[in-house]
Formats: C-alpha cells, sequence, structure tokens
C-alpha cells in the first residue's frame, strides 16, 4: 500500500505548480550575502551561562524587539524557534544570556509582569559603558526607575522597565569606568 | 576533476573564502529544498541561514565525508524546524493548488468533485503538519528530496534503523489520519507521479 506516499509526492509544492521556477537572482543574493559574511569577522560560538534567565512576555515579538533596540542585546538570530503558540529567542550581552518568551499558565506557569500586577525577579545586567546605555535606554522609551548613580560598592548603575514591567538592573564597575576614561 | 566538498571545507579552515563554492555546489538544491517546506518568501532568508551556519560550523564537518550535501540537508532541517508556522502554512496553502479543479477532469465521474478533492487534499497536509517533527522530517526527505534511507541517515545523523523505523511510523501515523476520509480514492485518481531519476 503506497496511497499515502503517492499522495504525498503528488503534494511537493514544485510538482503542483511545476511552472514556479527558482528566481535565480535569490542564489546570486544569497552568495554575495555569504561571502559578505565570510569577510567580516564571525560571531563566536559560546556555551550557554550555567545559570541563565527566562523572562516571559504577553507579546514576546514586541519584547524582543525592544530589548534589541533600547538595551543593545544582540539576538542568537539562529537560535530563535517560531511556533503557533510562541516564539523562543535568546539575547545576549557580554558573557550573558537571557532567554525570551510567551507568557502563560501552561507555559512553564511563567506570567508577565503586567498579568501579575507585580514582579517577583530583577535582571542585573553588567555593561560596558553604562552612561551610553543609559541614555540609549532612555532615548528608546525604557521606563527608569532609579536614576544613574556611583554606589557604594563600586558600580554606577540604573534600573529600568521594560514595556511589559520586568525590572532591569544596569551597571558598570567604576574601576572599569577608570580605566576606560584614561 | 572537481576537487570534494571535504577538500574545499578543509581549505576553508584556513582561507574562508574558499567555502563560497560550496554554496554554488548546492545552493540551488538547498533552495529548492526550502522553497518545498517553507512559505516562498520565507526560504530566502533561511537559506542565508543555512550557508551561515554552516560556514561557522565548518571545522564540525567529519571530513572523511565526501560530500558536503547531507550535512547541508541536516542544518537545513533543523532551521526548518523552528518554523513550524510557515511550514503549516505552506502546506496548506499547496493542498489549496492541489486541489484546484483540473481543465481535463472527467464530468461523467461525479465522484471527482473539486469538493472532495480539497477536503482530501487538506486532510494530507493537515495530516503531514501534525506528524512529530523527526517523523516529517524524515518523511519528507524521503518523498520529496528522494534521498535513499543511507542519505537520511547521514543528514539526520541516526543510524538507518531509525530512519527506516521513524519513515513506517509517520506513513502509518498518515494513513490512518488520511483513510478516515472515504474519497482518498480522488487522491490515488489522479496521474502518476514522475519516475525518480
Amino acid at each position: 500500500m503506497s496511497d499515502e506516499l503517492d499522495a504525498l509526492r503528488r503534494l511537493r509544492p514544485d510538482r503542483v505548480l511545476p511552472d514556479d521556477p527558482i528566481d535565480p537572482e535569490v542564489l546570486t543574493r544569497g552568495k554575495e550575502r555569504l561571502m559578505a559574511g565570510i569577510a567580516a569577522p564571525t560571531p563566536e560560538h559560546r556555551a550557554t551561562p550555567s545559570i541563565y534567565p527566562r523572562l516571559a512576555y504577553r507579546d514576546e515579538a514586541a519584547a524582543l524587539e525592544f530589548l534589541v533596540r533600547a538595551f543593545a542585546f544582540s539576538e542568537r538570530r539562529e537560535a530563535r524557534m517560531e511556533h503557533p503558540d510562541g516564539t523562543l529567542a535568546w539575547l545576549e550581552v557580554g558573557d550573558g544570556v537571557v532567554m525570551i518568551g510567551r507568557s502563560g499558565v501552561e507555559r512553564h506557569g511563567l506570567l508577565s509582569p503586567t498579568e501579575l500586577g507585580g514582579t517577583t525577579a530583577m535582571v542585573n545586567v553588567y555593561v560596558q559603558d553604562v552612561d551610553a546605555h543609559y541614555q540609549r535606554a532612555k532615548a528608546e522609551g525604557a521606563e527608569i526607575v532609579l536614576d544613574l548613580e556611583d554606589m557604594f560598592w563600586g558600580d554606577r548603575r540604573y534600573e529600568a522597565l521594560d514595556p511589559e514591567g520586568h525590572r532591569w538592573h544596569f551597571a558598570e564597575r567604576l574601576s572599569d569606568l577608570q580605566v576606560r576614561s584614561t | 576533476m572537481e576537487e570534494p566538498d571535504s577538500a574545499v571545507i578543509a581549505t576553508s579552515l584556513e582561507w574562508p573564502d574558499a567555502f563560497g563554492a560550496l554554496f554554488d555546489r548546492h545552493g540551488g538544491v538547498l533552495l529548492r529544498f526550502l522553497m518545498r517546506r517553507v512559505a516562498p518568501a520565507d526560504a530566502e532568508g533561511l537559506l542565508g541561514e543555512v550557508f551561515r551556519i554552516a560556514f561557522e560550523r565548518r571545522g564540525d564537518f567529519e571530513l572523511e565525508r565526501a560530500s558536503a550535501r547531507p550535512w547541508l540537508y541536516g542544518i537545513a532541517t533543523n532551521v526548518v524546524a523552528k518554523h513550524h508556522r510557515s511550514e503549516a502554512r505552506r502546506l496548506r496553502a499547496t493542498a489549496r493548488l492541489a486541489a484546484r479543479p483540473e481543465p481535463v477532469s472527467d464530468p461523467a465521474d461525479p465522484a471527482v468533485s473539486a469538493l472532495d478533492a480539497q477536503a482530501t487534499w487538506r486532510r494530507v497536509a493537515e495530516a503531514v503538519t501534525a506528524l512529530p517533527e523527526a517523523e516529517r522530517a524524515v518523511l519528507l526527505l524521503y518523498s520529496w528530496e528522494e534521498l535513499s534511507y543511507d542519505e537520511i541517515a547521514e543528514t539526520l545523523e541516526v543510524p538507518v534503523g531509525t530512519v527506516r523505523s521513524r519513515l513506517h511510523r509517520a506513513r502509518t501515523r498518515l494513513r490512518s489520519l488520511t483513510e478516515r476520509a472515504e474519497d482518498f480514492g480522488v487522491v490515488g485518481r489522479t496521474q502518476e507521479p514522475e519516475a525518480k531519476p
């Protein structure tokens, strides 16, 4: 019995629509992009750190866009998983990774602060040039909840909320700051 | 004679530009694979992703393998697995096209109504979409890409026995999901598929 295989073979899109040829320009562009990527330094593949948080958002696509734009995270683009019940993405800064997914009781019981009416955690991030980071986050619409300040333990830090209310603590060690300014 | 892919990859470890030859050799096949599996608008982006990942991981390629095609198919299969929504969309759209009325349909046969065909193709598409990822991958590498068991095993880095059992399970599932349609015969009545090359 090969009915189901025959049916499937006939459902191959280029058999269903045989006069739908490949656009050769797609290949030309693809080759160009590959060669441009090869000429540029390739991103380093790092291991995921032993501890990394997963944050839940009602609109994880919007969150992803915001976090990259406002907080200058970079996405491990090849790791992104798009499924009908939500996208999972990994954002990096320095040697840290944070995972972003959709909220829901059925999704590990994780809720967005907007659903919870508060949050139960804060993600602490060391960045390079916290002053520039602060200006960028502010300009891109992050809600600053603690202003930029030198702290007695040796960090310069500020805290901000993202659009769904997750709390982020961004800091730079004052010693690094001094090294950078000399 | 053209040097094998393994030699190209070995060279590219020291001279990265050499990797471009791999795109020349396999880019078209991979693009066609992606265009079958995901919405056409997504295929170009995914092709770029496949070759970028391949380039970054070229150090992992086992150089005793002459052809890089199964390895590239494997990377592409993983990339497609992350775009299930696009894949489901592609299958639904193809099912709709498959059901479009044939200009030479037999008016004497009332069973071959456009509605029956539509329902049947939709059921096949839904059945494929509902398969577990690992089974769908094997099934489509076999029936659409026409890879051999050995090639599929190399592509997915699993033993040949696993390929056989996954294919068997996928076919059984597909049959039970589509069999319930009394009009399944409609599918068998369209023209024969082309012979394998």
